[in-house]
């Protein structure tokens, strides 16, 4: 039997008494992208936040690769320690920091030597297209640009998994269906599991390999874009299969 | 994973709290103390400083003069914000800079300037004049003229952070006047009532401009018991308990209706509406707007054409350069252990890691607390054998500072972290970036010029400051602001007002240096 990457055992957590998640189980596998896919205010962030290890859950676990990394309202493992890369919304990128500095940030963190963080992070950069770019600051790039750069550094850091909160959520069509692209080729060709949250329908079935659908903190479905569309699990999938239906079911 | 990099986080927040409890708990707590442990003689005395009526009655007047010069403050000041916030006066941003001059000055050097002019002997004065100034009115205006700015800077800066949204949709259906009293003053309210909170506490600690103006105020009696003649250091700690309840009730109040609102007091938003259009009223407007900022620079020009007349600059060189130095020694000091002790606990408040709300009460209330509370508190817990040589160096004056204007740093770090993207340290955490190399690494430096910012402020503070460090400055160490205060009654008027200005010229330089800091664009 294979060790989830990341698994979330009966968790709940709550915002100041009131309910962000309520007994959520899930598994990504590894080399899994599993989509998370739900409307605003479902609790997709915070599960994005209780992953990291950013807040403990009231009740339940957290486990990354079989260890627990949270349980009953204690963190066990600070973010620092769980080895996982994030692209939030924002990016993120650090305002002060170069292209350079953004990437070689954490390599620094885990104590990586000169020439194996000068080695990763040429790669990554031609990898992704940002070579010449490694002297700018964050805000002297097009926004495609910084969208690689945050890739870039979450990926160059050859995390265990990687979390994506919404990050393609302020981008027009055509640069997000770029880096939708980008997204999944990086990711398949790393085996890496990634947990991609969106409340995109269209997102989420380009990227992931299964969609777990949550409302009101609960999961209420998980399955592949196919099985969602069959059998809808609440009124909120059974809207989306409208458009499933126009999108005819296939990736976009 | 060592179990020190895990305890980074408590060990620097526990390390800056721990200085904070040195500086400012203790002194605070320490009338308690010697209250519990005073033997018979010394708790009768205590007591029947307490039971006299003097006592009272002088609590009553600084209470009511506190009040009062906070009321005219606000009255001057909080029309000015407006006009000069909200609206299109010519020159509003010049005028509003040139009035953070006698806000960075100590009262007591306005009320020098008030003299000159005013005085028997002053440029306008006679001795109807004269009687005005030396009497409680006198104190009430002086004060409410010297802390106007703090309003009308306040109420400015909470105007500028008014959602333009909300302005813009008031002027699609009101006037402009409507709009600035029904929409602009009630959203930036909590601006308004920290101003006059910040105002109370300053005029109530006043000592300067009250012992000049030979009006009897309660925190002088306090000071009177700690040096020369009166020395009694047990009765001045009995006498600071009234002065708790002031800062019980101030610090309630602060609670209650500030606290996280004052973080966002400088969180100015990116977009800001047109000014408001004044019509026919511009030019009147304008007028009265720079007749008020002449005002309240009136005191400094007057102090600096009271030296020149006099030959005072000449004269004043052998007090000037060992103050000045001492000055500035002091502040760059004290505003250093500030932004260490404020980016730490001001990133705890920011972020609201347990026990952040205990130590940014304990930093309020050290700085609502009178000047006297303090002073008496550091006095006897330092004025030891032991502790002699804190005591009796420049040590005591820096503690002073910090204890007084940590709360200053704290706030503005806070405030500058609250636009601050808390995605930005959560990516870092995620990285495998400890609590260190995310604060240095990732938090300074992409808030410098915030941080340089609060230092600047904190160096304001403790440049300015006389009633702190006039209480308990060590034998040599007197900064500038002691330095003229101690002059005022000996030497020659325009050597004291030579010095007074030179204060100003260092200040002024000071408020360039961080106007310039602030407008300096980011590399990045």
């Amino acid at each position: 039997m294979v060790t989830p990457a990341i698994a979330l055992e009966e968790v709940f957590l709550n915002y100041r008494d009131v309910p962000a998640l309520a007994g959520l189980t899930l598994e990504v596998q590894p080399g899994e992208i599993l989509a998370l896919l739900g409307p605003s205010g479902s609790g997709k962030s915070s599960l994005v936040r209780l992953v990291l290890g950013l807040v403990a859950p009231a009740r339940g676990a957290v486990r990354l690769q079989g260890e627990a990394v949270s349980r009953e309202g204690r963190i066990l493992k600070p973010p620092e320690e769980r080895r996982l890369a994030v692209v939030f919304q924002d990016l993120a990128l650090w305002p002060h920091l170069t292209v350079r500095g953004n990437l070689e940030f954490g390599l620094k963190a885990q104590g990586l030597p000169a020439a194996e963080r000068n080695g990763r992070i040429g790669r990554m950069l031609g990898r992704l297209g940002l070579q010449g770019k490694e002297r700018r600051f964050p805000g002297e790039l097009s926004g495609g640009e910084r969208q690689r750069v945050a890739i870039a550094r979450a990926m160059v850091l050859e995390p265990r998994a990687v979390l994506l909160d919404e990050p393609l959520a302020s981008l027009d069509a055509s640069l997000k269906h770029e880096m939708l692209f980008v997204f999944r080729e990086l990711l398949k060709e790393r085996r890496l599991a990634a947990l991609y949250v969106t409340h995109d329908l269209r997102e989420a079935a380009s990227l992931g390999d299964r969609i777990a659908v949550l409302e009101r903190g609960r999961l209420v479905q998980t399955g592949s874009l196919e099985q969602l569309r069959e059998a809808p699990g609440s009124e909120f999938v059974k809207a989306l299969a409208g458009d499933l239906f126009w999108m005819g079911g296939s990736r976009a | 994973m060592s179990f020190w990099r895990r305890r980074e986080e408590s060990l620097v927040v526990g390390a800056a709290g721990l200085a904070l409890f040195l500086a400012a708990f203790l002194p605070l707590a320490w009338t308690f103390i010697e209250a519990a442990a005073a033997d018979p003689p010394a708790l009768r005395r205590g007591l029947a400083a307490l039971k006299a009526a003097r006592p009272w009655i002088l609590l009553g007047r600084s209470l009511t003069l506190a009040a009062a010069a906070t009321a005219l403050a606000l009255l001057l000041g909080v029309p000015l914000g407006l006009l000069l916030g909200k609206t299109e006066v010519w020159g509003r941003r010049l005028a509003l800079a040139l009035q953070a001059l006698p806000m960075s000055l100590p009262p007591f050097l306005l009320g020098l300037g008030w003299f000159y002019l005013f005085g028997a002997q002053g440029f306008v004065g006679s001795e109807a004049s004269r009687r005005i100034l030396f009497s409680e009115l006198g104190a009430v205006l002086v004060l409410g003229l010297a802390f106007a700015p703090v309003a009308s800077s306040l109420t400015a800066l909470g105007l500028w952070g008014v959602d333009a949204a909300l302005e813009e949709a008031a002027r699609v259906v009101a006037g402009p006047v409507r709009v600035a009293v029904r929409i602009l003053l009630p959203a930036a309210w909590p601006a308004v009532a920290l101003a006059a909170l910040i105002v109370f506490t300053l005029a109530f600690s006043e000592l300067g401009v009250p012992m000049f103006l030979r009006v009897e105020v309660y925190p002088a009696a306090v000071f009177a018991r700690l040096g020369g003649m009166d020395f009694a250091i047990a009765e001045a700690g009995f006498l600071t308990i009234p002065l708790w309840l002031v800062a019980i009730v101030l610090l309630g109040i602060e609670r209650s209706l500030f606290r996280r609102r004052s973080f966002a007091v400088a969180g100015l938003r990116g977009r800001s509406a047109a000014p408001l259009p004044l019509g026919r009223l511009r030019f009147p407007a304008a007028a009265c707007c720079w007749l008020a900022t002449l005002l309240l620079l009136a005191p400094i020009l007057s102090l600096a054409a009271r030296a020149g007349r006099g030959g005072g600059f000449s004269a004043a060189n052998q007090w000037l350069w060992p103050s000045l130095a001492n000055s500035l020694i002091l502040g760059c000091a004290a505003a250093s252990l500030l932004a260490v002790v404020g980016a730490v606990l001001g990133h705890a408040a920011a972020r609201r890691r347990p026990g952040e709300k205990i130590l940014d009460g304990l930093a309020a209330l050290a700085f609502l607390a009178p000047a006297a509370l303090l002073g008496v508190g550091l006095t006897a817990i330092w004025n030891r054998p032991p502790t002699r040589f804190i005591y009796g160096g420049p040590a005591i004056l820096v503690l002073g500072f910090l204890a007084r204007y940590s709360i200053v740093a704290i706030r503005s770090f806070a405030a500058v972290l609250a636009q601050f993207s808390r995605d930005l340290e959560d990516t870092a955490a995620a990285f495998g970036a400890g609590y260190l190399r995310r604060f240095l690494g990732i938090v300074l430096p992409a808030n410098f010029r915030g941080l340089a910012a609060a230092w600047i402020l904190a160096f304001v503070f403790c440049w300015r400051d006389l009633e702190t460090a006039v209480l308990f400055y060590p034998a040599g160490w007197e900064p500038l602001t002691v330095k003229i205060f101690t002059l005022e009654a000996n030497a020659p008027e325009a050597v004291v007002a030579a010095l007074s200005v030179a204060q100003a010229a260092a200040t002024a330089l000071v408020l360039a240096l961080g106007f310039l800091v602030w407008r300096r664009k980011a590399p990045w």
